[in-house]
């Protein structure tokens, strides 16, 4: 049988990806078990035991985020690589910082698409942006738990523009790279957010939600362009 | 304040622990990798500074969004939502469902709220666990018979996401001009003219920063091209705010 040494330097990608692989599977399902201690440790703690009924009539809501969870690792996997999809999607915030950390990271590295040192990149650039967040709300629990409200009231009404601040500049960064890609499924999504506000469904198209239908239209159009030689 | 008990304090560490460990395996794998195919050890230093650079403002809102659910449920499981898969409004919402959006909420509500919150995240991560590596095996099968049809693939998957996030900012940002929208849960209001301001000035630094790059030809800047924007977008947003409110 083939010996396998986590510690030792992959000579191959399939022996490196391999190592990628049972670590992040190791930590994920650590991370699974200890998320999965909370609520329990919480019930114990308190001396209460959840309202069975309320959560019962909350598992519509609860399928609705499973399948929302398995069409976003299933569709971020070909971006974020072997290293960045185990982290992502333990850590979160997929769109709003991982995958723009990975993009940047890229762009200013000038790696090939597809190639073994831009699944390096896109991992270096998650696995440091995932140790920095996590200090970052680790020592932000202090200033919060001494002066919570003033701090909410300054901050928060900045909060919402965190994203169009993000993507503003990214878009710039890598629409001369995906042009392509984006025009058809930009024109589709812009006209199905302005019928969609103008019949009152404005709240239902949040960010998360065009996300989804974006990769949906942008895979078929692409697919078409890809049959006709386009792409 | 709500109560935090102590135990949620301890696991809340250990999640912390857990994900600074595994972000520094995957970190020290790849470095290794890295220098095992050769590459250029200046461009895997810039990425590390890149990366931290960049990620310390898109981080701040998560602070923010502790500071907003710790009203509802104390101070520990926010702190535990947030650092994992959780996303504020995503908590929001399922505190709503268990009726934990009020102050003062009792035990036995905030225990159905976390269960929620907790079920309701991990799919994707089983995903990982169970099917991933089936999954990517056939994506590098793919890359390695079709690179055109798998850059066309990753293309139209990142373009899409592009193209949904851009659509919803940019119609959202016009229909709120004048139509402010208060989130129930959060009570975070967002101003369409300040998205759209937003939005415009993110732009507008990144070109400037690229007429810096390519004219200037100072090379530099491109590694703080997008913290840059990010910032600066910000500064104009926390200056409109004001105006607006």
């Amino acid at each position: 049988m083939k010996k396998f040494d986590i510690l030792s330097t992959a000579t191959t990608r399939e022996g490196h990806n391999n190592q990628m692989h049972f670590l992040g599977r190791c930590f994920t399902w650590a991370a699974l078990i200890i998320i999965c201690l909370v609520p329990i440790a919480y019930c114990i703690a308190a001396g209460v035991a959840p309202d069975w009924k309320t959560l019962g009539a909350c598992m519509s809501f609860v399928a609705g985020y499973w399948v929302i969870g398995l069409i976003e690792a299933f569709s971020y996997a070909p971006l974020l690589g072997t290293g960045g999809q185990y982290l992502s999607f333990i850590t979160g915030n997929v769109a709003n910082l991982k995958l723009p950390a990975s993009l940047n990271a890229q762009t200013v590295a000038k790696v090939e698409p597809g190639s073994e040192e831009q699944e390096i990149i896109s991992t270096i650039a998650i696995a440091v942006s995932s140790i920095v967040t996590t200090i970052i709300i680790a020592i932000g629990l202090i200033p919060l738990a001494l002066f919570q409200a003033e701090i909410v009231e300054v901050l928060k009404p900045i909060s919402p523009y965190v994203v169009p601040a993000i993507f503003g500049g990214l878009t710039m960064a890598l629409l001369a790279k995906y042009f392509k890609a984006v025009a058809i499924p930009f024109v589709l999504c812009i006209i199905i957010c302005v019928v969609g506000n103008l019949i009152g469904l404005g709240d239902s198209l949040s960010q998360s939600t065009m996300i989804i239908v974006g990769m949906v239209l942008s895979s078929i159009s692409t697919l078409v362009m890809y049959k006709l030689g386009k792409v | 304040m709500v109560e935090s008990y102590a135990i949620i304090y301890v696991l809340g560490a250990i999640i912390a622990l857990t994900i600074i460990l595994m972000s520094l395996a995957f970190l020290f794998k790849a470095l290794k990798r890295a220098k095992a195919i050769g590459m250029d050890s200046k461009v895997v230093t810039e990425t590390i500074k890149n990366s931290a650079i960049f990620s310390i403002v898109p981080s701040i809102p998560i602070v923010i969004g502790i500071g907003i659910m710790m009203q509802f449920v104390g101070l520990a499981i926010p702190w535990i939502r947030l650092t994992v898969i959780g996303a504020l409004q995503y908590e929001i919402l399922a505190l709503d469902a268990a009726g934990g959006t009020v102050i003062g909420a009792d035990a036995k509500t905030i225990a159905t709220a976390v269960v929620i919150m907790t079920i309701s995240i991990i799919s994707g991560p089983l995903f990982n666990a169970i099917f991933y590596k089936k999954y990517q095996t056939k994506l590098l099968e793919l890359q390695q018979k079709n690179e055109r049809k798998m850059n066309a693939i990753t293309g139209a998957l990142l373009g899409g996401m592009l193209a949904g996030i851009m659509s919803s900012l940019i119609v959202g940002g016009f229909f709120g001009i004048g139509n402010p929208v208060t989130d129930a849960g959060t009570g975070i209001t967002t101003y369409g003219e300040i998205t759209l301001i937003t939005l415009a000035a993110s732009v507008v630094l990144t070109g400037i920063c690229g007429i810096i790059l390519f004219v200037g030809k100072q090379k530099w800047i491109e590694s703080y091209t997008l913290p840059i924007s990010i910032l600066g977008a910000l500064a104009v947003a926390f200056l409109f705010v004001p105006v607006f409110a």
